[in-house]
């Protein structure tokens, strides 16, 4: 399933870029993270304990960083499994300056096995919507900090 | 198919129901259990301990309480879609009822149960945004009071606490007022579906609420399609024009196999005006 959208941040788009790619600033933003170890360059293990009300669940699984154009754009893949399944999302972030800030478009694929598959034809895009929303969010803190 | 192994706790009263679930850790209330248990059976969702509050007398029923009708959160859509006070006083709740699920659903689901679980699609929460109905609702610090209109947040996100338990759902009587839906075949959830509720005086429209699910991640009013009815004459024209340009601006419209995000956008339009012309008819 093909998701798009974009995001603003009130911020340079070198800050943007510095926070978007530190693991440090990645871990606090990905959604429910228990367990964040960096494997190699751009590369992560990760535990998340996602949740959307009812609908929570445990997720081992790994982050990577490719094709990176510093301050332009990068590929972000997270993969993951639990109990209800799989999920594959990759997706290309795409920053550029927009008034005195900076937008991050992204577009990308997501892709589910298992339970979450069967569910997911309804739910799957609102629930990738409302994370990735939290995950900015969060980011938007982490840009506003170092800014401080 | 099976779920993994949890708790298993019936309170007696709304006290000890409330007192499980601050004294639990990852409780959840069962209620009719349609949603929760097929969940748990995906392992989707995986609570270690279940809060049965099925038997609880105090929030069930359907009341008339100083001109307000209240229907307690534990009333299955069976009792509210045959209910004689509501067919009377207030049928588009009876009527919204009686098109969510299959008999099974009906006879055990509650209205309290899909407004705390705010599926994207349910029924009920746009024909509670149309009514401007209040939740009561009890929790370990007491008693509070929560608007539909500031109840539903996001996708199975809304306005209560992990301690909290919607007790019932109070609202005005009203005979204007009309839901019309767009079932999904197979699951009967909601692919659009709109609430349309009208004032009239003076033979112009003075107020009107709309309520819309199925269309993003939980249901919202259409404030664009309030405003071109306002303090105009109920006739078609007017519903045409309204209903026309019902669900613009909406953003992240929902998209699945059942109906592309094009598709939903059309059908917005379809239902508003149908509910339009239920409201009217009803005036």
């Amino acid at each position: 399933m093909e998701i798009s959208g974009e995001y603003h941040f009130d911020a340079p788009r070198s800050a943007v870029w510095a926070a978007l790619l530190d693991p440090d600033a990645l871990q606090a933003a990905m959604p429910g993270c228990e367990r964040f170890e960096e494997t190699g360059p751009d590369a992560y293990d990760i535990t998340l304990r996602v949740g959307i009300s009812a609908i929570k669940g445990t997720y081992e699984g790994t982050v990577k960083v490719t094709e990176r154009s510093p301050e332009d754009s990068y590929r972000l893949s997270v993969d993951g499994g639990g109990k209800p399944g799989k999920v594959q999302g990759t997706a290309l972030m795409q920053l550029t300056e927009d008034g005195g800030g900076t937008r991050v478009a992204y577009s990308g694929d997501i892709k589910a096995q298992g339970a979450i598959a069967r569910l997911g034809s309804r739910l799957l895009g609102g629930s990738a919507k409302m994370l990735i929303g939290q995950f900015f969010k969060e980011m938007d803190k982490q840009v506003k900090q170092r800014a401080a | 198919m099976i779920p993994t192994e949890f708790d298993y706790k019936r309170a007696t009263s709304l006290d000890e129901a409330i007192q499980l679930l601050s004294s639990s850790s990852e409780a959840k209330l069962l209620a009719g259990g349609h949603s929760l248990i097929p969940l748990m059976k995906l392992r989707l969702s995986e609570p270690e301990t279940l809060v049965d509050i099925g038997r609880i007398p105090d929030i069930k029923g359907i009341r008339e309480r100083e001109g307000k009708i209240g229907i307690g959160a534990g009333t299955t859509h069976h009792e509210v879609e045959t209910s004689d006070l509501l067919r009377e006083k207030a049928p588009v709740v009876a009527d919204c009822a009686g098109e969510i699920g299959d008999p099974q659903v009906r006879n055990r689901g509650t209205l309290g149960g899909s407004l705390a679980h705010a599926d994207p699609a349910a029924d009920y929460p746009a024909v509670m945004l149309a009514i401007d109905a209040e939740f009561h609702i009890k929790g370990g610090n007491g008693w509070r009071t929560v608007k539909a209109s500031d109840f539903f947040q996001d996708m199975f996100t809304v306005d209560l606490a992990d301690d909290e338990i919607i007790v019932n759902a109070m609202f005005d009587p009203i005979q204007s007022a009309s839901y019309a839906k767009l079932h999904q075949r197979a699951s009967h959830y909601a692919i659009i579906g709109v609430a349309a509720a009208l004032g009239v005086e003076n033979g112009l429209i003075q107020w009107a609420r709309l309520g819309l699910t199925g269309a993003i991640g939980y249901a919202v009013r259409m404030p664009n399609v309030e405003e071109a009815l306002i303090g105009k004459q109920p006739e078609q024209d007017t519903i045409d024009a309204a209903a026309g340009i019902a669900g613009d601006g909406l953003e992240d419209i929902n998209s699945d196999l059942h109906a592309s995000a094009e598709y939903r956008r059309a059908m917005i339009k379809v239902f508003t005006r149908r509910a339009l012309e239920g409201a009217v008819a009803r005036l």
